[in-house]
């Protein structure tokens, strides 16, 4: 790979990259493509239905109209169904959620800003706090990893493993103990408490959560017959959530990237020749923006002391 | 004393950030309820006066009957289908579809508008990310370091000539304004354009997208009643790879920046702390490459 030029890397790297989002797109419309044109078929069939029951005065260009106001509503949180005395989406709990999405990049979508100034201060308070989230995260990593190596340092001694052996054993525990507290256990607590979601969903939610994609197709609603107060504690449960949960994966992600093989699988896209210091630290930590990576320290060029 | 240490880590850097992470979202929420509040009540008065006077100006409907028609309209466009177009749409999930919604899960930005809704489906996204995150982020990450490498390096002042100076800083700037123009400017007045929203509406899409955050209420390509190119959603997947790409170089940049910035501080702090210096016993300031 080495011999390779760099715009033949790049492009390989492309390709793979392109091919491997083709390759899912193929996948999935494979299987997404029956269902969603069955239900198409449902939905019209629906319309057509309601449309043919109410014919004597209902005009087809009015329920496009109706739909058109429900569809608006609803892509912005608003629910079309019930009357106005519901709960309201930006009460305190909720608002933080939706704050924790954004700085977390979740951005579940199930509620997004109205008016022209909250879109405004919505771009502002990401661009700002992005960069501060991403520091949290970098000092918190920083503090967190040596305590976390402990117990996989306290295994090498005792068995007397390799470098190599103790570093696959503590990323495979830290993997596995992030994927049971925070991917197998919230997801059976979801599918214990929402009785309308099968335990692969919660899977999925929790997944969906943690790696930031944050579809948001499987959000608890309002309207669903729940106590505020409950509801509202979920809310802080599922603050809670996300940010424990990155940190987890963060943390996780890190161990795995450190180790031999993977450093070896990256390392083969890696450009050739010399490279400096600056250079050995990729541009991306664990997400597109991340800047969590630590930057060496800097080195001490005179007395910060007086002579 | 390893405990030592790590209790010096969290009350000398994390605990004050943690304070200040939540104080920020707090701030954010008030903030944010402060805003939205009375908008989404006075949208959801709104439609309920629509749907009032559509009862009343259709005598033949009851109530609960377009509740009813309306559950069953919001659970099918809930899974992704738009009511309002006809049979002859094309679906959600044919190629450039399902190519754009495999973008947006790898960016992970997952607007939320598109998901998979068989158990199958929901099972290959979850070992489809798995691989396809990790991949997007070397990607990105290589993509970057190429692009960063064929920028010049931002030398002290006085070790080239001023004409030399004069084109490294010209170079940076316009590198960053060329961007700028073809990632956060062009983009979102071609998307308004074409999708009949207002140019803020069009930056906070692009905004919201290249944040990764896709919160889904604006996304490219979704009206039924419009007629897009075939390749429009796949342009719109090839932008937001290229903008990645382009912001994980400025926050690269910035971040060197700040670095050096900051090991520049500790430099003269270091100078004005020492007694009785020579002047010109001056350490030379460190350069700042803005490329590797």
């Amino acid at each position: 790979m080495g011999s390779l030029k760099p715009w033949a890397r790049y492009l390989l790297l492309l390709m793979a990259h392109l091919l491997a989002m083709g390759l899912g797109a193929v996948v999935l419309q494979a299987l997404e493509g029956p269902p969603a044109r069955h239900l198409q078929a449902q939905v019209q069939a629906e319309l057509a239905s309601f449309q043919a029951e109410h014919r004597a005065c209902l005009p087809p260009e009015a329920l496009e109209e109706l739909l058109g106001a429900v569809l608006r509503a609803q892509a912005h949180g608003v629910s079309s169904l019930g009357n106005s005395s519901e709960t309201s989406n930006w009460d305190l709990p909720s608002a933080l959620l939706f704050t924790a999405s954004i700085l977390t990049t979740t951005g579940y979508g199930h509620m997004a800003p109205l008016s022209s100034g909250g879109k405004a201060f919505c771009v502002v308070y990401a661009a700002l706090g992005l960069p501060a989230s991403l520091a949290l995260v970098a000092a918190l990593r920083h503090c967190l990893l040596p305590v976390f190596s402990r117990p996989g340092d306290w295994v090498a001694i005792r068995w007397q493993l390799a470098p190599a052996q103790a570093a696959l054993l503590q990323a495979a525990g830290l993997g596995l103990l992030v994927a049971c507290v925070f991917m197998l256990l919230p997801a059976l607590v979801l599918w214990g408490v929402q009785g309308d979601c099968s335990l692969l969903e919660a899977i999925y939610f929790c997944f969906g959560s943690l790696s930031t994609i944050g579809l948001g197709d499987l959000l608890p609603a309002h309207g669903r017959g729940l106590h505020p107060a409950i509801y509202h504690l979920g809310q802080f449960a599922l603050l809670g959530y996300l940010l424990l949960g990155l940190l987890a994966m963060l943390l996780a992600v890190e161990t795995f990237s450190e180790l031999p093989q993977v450093r070896a699988m990256v390392k083969f896209f890696g450009p050739s020749g010399s490279r400096t210091d600056e250079d050995q630290d990729g541009i991306l930590g664990q997400d597109e923006l991340a800047l969590s990576t630590v930057l060496p320290d800097a080195p001490v060029l005179g007395p910060t002391t007086p002579a | 004393m390893p405990r030592a240490g790590v209790c010096g880590c969290w009350g000398g850097q994390v605990l004050p950030l943690l304070l200040a992470y939540i104080c920020y979202l707090l701030l954010g929420a008030t903030i944010f309820q402060l805003l939205e509040k009375q908008a989404e009540a006075q949208s959801r008065d709104q439609f309920q006066l629509e749907k009032l006077r559509f009862l009343e100006n259709y005598t033949c409907l009851d109530q609960q009957a377009l509740e009813q028609f309306v559950q069953v309209i919001l659970e099918a466009w809930v899974k992704g289908v738009n009511p309002k177009g006809n049979s002859t749409n094309p679906s959600n999930w044919d190629f450039g579809s399902s190519f754009f919604f495999a973008g947006t899960v790898v960016t992970t930005i997952g607007y939320g508008n598109l998901a998979p809704s068989t158990e199958a489906g929901q099972v290959f996204c979850v070992f489809y990310a798995l691989m396809g995150i990790p991949l997007n982020v070397v990607f990105l990450n290589h993509l970057g370091t190429g692009l960063r490498a064929h920028l010049t390096t931002l030398d002290r002042w006085e070790d080239h000539p001023r004409h030399s100076q004069l084109l490294q800083v010209l170079g940076l700037a316009l590198f960053l304004t060329l961007g700028t123009l073809v990632i956060l400017i062009f983009p979102p007045m071609f998307f308004s354009h074409v999708e009949g929203w207002s140019f803020r509406e069009g930056f906070y899409f692009a905004f919201i997208t290249l944040s990764t955050i896709g919160f889904g209420d604006y996304v490219v390509g979704t009206d039924p009643s419009k007629h897009y190119i075939a390749v429009y959603r796949s342009l719109a997947a090839i932008w937001i790879l290229l903008g990645l790409a382009w912001l994980a170089v400025v926050l690269s940049l910035g971040s060197l920046l700040l670095h050096r910035c900051s090991r520049l501080w500790q430099l003269i702090r270091g100078l004005d702390l020492k007694d009785g210096a020579a002047p010109d016993s001056e350490p030379r300031s460190q350069k700042i490459p803005i490329s590797a």
